[in-house]
């Protein structure tokens, strides 16, 4: 009997999997439970923790900081995961090519990626300084700006759009490329006889077939920029008047630097949920459209 | 985004765990204990130096001293250890920070040392950095270092300019107008720069001006905001009319582009401290005492080595460890080091500080400016909101966003909730 059940694929499988599980339970899964337990608590990691039951909450409801930074969260996303996967998907297709220089320019699109985030944010402060950056610099040759990027309120959360996408083209990139290869020749071919121009080969072939990329490409990027923190640390610190403070900024400036360990863990639990009902659609989106081969 | 979040926790994890006092602290009859801080360049060498020294002299103690990255950050890295129950023995830390720290029950209290032990002649100490560690009838650190910000000024530019070098009787007037002649926008010139990221950082330079004036941050029982009185809205509306009228201010997003634009000659004027020279090499500079309306107050900013509790014995090292430290002495050898402004008024009794007054050049305006670091922020442990509050309302008048009388309004209602709820 023992020994049935040791032979088992079942338990084998989960003697593989034991490793990542006790790493993500320890690391993942346990952190998840003490934040919920953080945010019924009046806790400033310092004096005992007092529990307020939901009062977290009910505080969070009425703050227009909080309101806000739920809006600018959406707002980026919105922005940011289009425009970095779409951007990537037709850059993809043009170093798909057989151009000239094609590695050196496939090198390039993924340098950002490999870039500290701190230098990103120490290069883009001063590309975009409004009175001595380079950015305004060129502009003003061709007769636009000068504009305050980072320092404008009404800029600056567009302005960390744009230093994102260019930072996190270069991964999705890679993963459309890779899912390129596997584009079979074939079928292009038998398009091709099939007298479909690029476009229809394009529509009716190549995209579908991408789907499975974009989808993961889509949730993963969904999944970062509900959370992007790094970039707005290092380059605006969430200003100026609270421009870039998007939700995980706030809960940042909740719990390390006024404190509120408690109000910050409902922030978090906020933001857990709003990932969750993203993710969770863009699945069952997915299921419907996503097209795989074979 | 995740991927480097996740780094950077593993990366502090292991930081913290490889920093934590260790468990073993005493070995054959000696105490060892750590010191945390921020330390670099010359000022890191000193502190290893005098850590040498320290237990050269001293055989039944070891320090050693570890470098916990940028102090800015400190007080989050402290709590984290504190939390994870392997902590150092004395840390450096902000003044700002000192009723955090009071709250928790792991600082040790000094006031019972201090008054136990005469040899640290206490009183000493600048008035400033006294105030800036006593929480109530607790004092949580002893003074580490003290600065105040004085006017700093490029004197080509000013010759350029056609314009005398400030006095000390300067008033708001001539500082704005010298300003304003300093500032050249085809030559992307300033005659200023203000942080403005809405930090600290711009908030104590606006406490001075506001002292100045004659106003303060709080009323006289912390019960209620102040700085929304004439005096505040006078201090911000020099702000504004130089911000947004004679576009005189380089305003600084807070990465300190303004000390390099300063050394590469475009700024005319600085509001900063001692720490910041170091960054000239290139101008030629002269220090002023702060230009005045009523007054010419300035803002002391002072920092402090608090004591953590890991037990009588290295609780009792780290004690003779700080009394030798801040000992006239050794706090006169540190400034001949580093430069850094005597931490004790007796330090300026001693053969060696003519040869530091010498050696650092206009130093003795920033020591002579310390009499005018009358006032001192509120010690609270909400004074992190209440900076947060008084940050926004002054980078939004200096953006032009807002009028003072509205936006220092504003900003006092929201402190007046948070000393309410305390």
């Amino acid at each position: 009997m023992i020994q049935k059940a040791l032979g088992s694929d079942h338990l084998a499988g989960w003697l593989f999997v034991l490793p990542a599980v006790i790493l993500i339970g320890v690391f993942g899964i346990l952190p998840i439970g003490w934040a919920l337990l953080l945010s019924f608590q009046q806790n400033d990691l310092l004096a005992t923790p007092t529990w307020v039951g939901l009062d977290n909450y009910r505080t969070l409801v009425h703050d227009p900081v909080f309101r806000d930074s739920i809006r600018r969260t959406l707002v980026y996303t919105v922005l940011f995961v289009p425009l970095s996967v779409g951007g990537a998907m037709g850059v993809a297709l043009l170093l798909r090519r057989p151009i000239r220089f094609s590695r050196f320019y496939r090198t390039s699109v993924f340098v950002p990626v490999a870039t500290s985030t701190v230098a990103t944010g120490i290069i883009f402060n001063w590309l975009l300084d409004p009175t001595y950056g380079l950015a305004n610099f060129v502009l003003g040759k061709i007769g636009l700006g000068p504009y305050g990027f980072f320092q404008d309120p009404d800029q600056a959360l567009y302005a960390i759009v744009a230093m994102t996408v260019w930072g996190w083209l270069g991964f999705d990139v890679i993963i459309y490329l890779a899912a390129l290869q596997g584009v079979p020749e074939d079928l292009l071919e038998a398009a091709q006889l099939d007298g479909a121009g690029r476009w229809a080969t394009f529509r009716h072939v190549v995209w579908p077939l991408l789907s499975p990329a974009t989808l993961f490409l889509v949730v993963w990027s969904t999944i970062n920029a509900l959370q992007v923190f790094d970039e707005i640390y290092v380059t605006t610190r969430g200003g100026p008047l609270h421009a870039t403070t998007v939700l995980v900024y706030y809960l940042y400036n909740q719990a390390f630097e006024l404190f509120h360990a408690g109000y910050a863990a409902a922030v978090a639990e906020v933001l857990f949920l709003i990932t969750l009902v993203f993710a969770v659609f863009q699945l069952w989106l997915g299921n419907r459209r996503v097209h795989y081969t074979s | 985004m995740r991927r480097s979040l996740a780094l950077l926790a593993v990366a502090l994890t292991v930081l913290v765990a490889g920093c934590g006092g260790g468990s073993d602290s005493s070995s054959g009859g000696k105490t060892n204990i750590v010191l945390w801080h921020g330390y670099v360049d010359v000022e890191g060498k000193a502190l290893t130096a005098a850590a040498k020294r320290f237990n050269a002299t001293h055989p039944k103690i070891h320090v050693t001293v570890q470098n916990y990255g940028n102090a800015d950050y400190a007080l989050n890295k402290v709590l984290t250890a504190i939390r994870g129950g392997s902590y150092p023995d004395i840390v450096y830390l902000y003044g700002s920070w000192a009723a955090n720290m009071a709250r928790t029950p792991k600082a040790v209290d000094l006031a019972p040392l201090i008054k136990a032990d005469p040899s640290i002649n206490w009183n000493d100490f600048w008035p400033a950095e006294r105030q800036a560690v006593a929480v109530g009838p607790k004092i949580v650190g002893v003074p580490a270092l003290v600065d105040n910000l004085a006017l700093v000024y490029n004197k080509k530019l000013f010759d350029q300019a056609g314009l005398a070098y400030p006095t000390a009787d300067w008033t708001w007037d001539d500082f704005r107008a010298a300003a304003k002649k300093l500032t050249d926008p085809s030559a992307k010139q300033f005659g200023w720069a203000y942080v403005n990221d809405a930090s600290e950082d711009t908030v104590w330079r606006f406490d001075a001006l506001l002292w100045q004036a004659g106003g303060d941050i709080l009323t006289a029982d912390q019960k209620h905001a102040a700085f929304n009185s004439p005096a505040g809205v006078k201090a911000a509306t020099l702000l504004q009319q130089m911000a947004t009228v004679d576009h005189s201010v380089y305003l600084d997003s807070g990465n300190g582009n303004y000390a390099n634009l300063f050394n590469s000659g475009k700024i005319g004027m600085l509001f900063t401290g001692p720490w910041d020279l170091s960054g000239f090499p290139d101008v030629h500079y002269g220090i002023q005492i702060l230009p005045g309306d009523v007054n010419h107050q300035t803002i002391s900013g002072p920092d402090q080595w608090v004591m953590l509790d890991n037990g009588d014995a290295r609780r009792n090292a780290a004690w003779t460890f700080l009394k030798w430290f801040t000992s006239t002495d050794e706090a006169m050898q540190w400034s001949l080091a580093t430069g850094d402004l005597p931490i004790r008024a007796s330090q300026t009794q001693t053969p060696a500080y003519p040869t530091y007054t010498a050696r650092y050049k206009g130093i003795g305006t920033f020591v002579q400016n310390e009499q005018n670091a009358v006032k001192a922020r509120p010690v609270l442990p909400t004074y992190n909101e209440i900076s947060q509050a008084m940050g926004q309302a002054i980078q939004a008048i200096l953006l032009g966003k807002a009028q003072p009388q509205q936006a220092l309004d504003q900003a006092a209602q929201q402190v007046d909730q948070i000393l309410a709820q305390g």
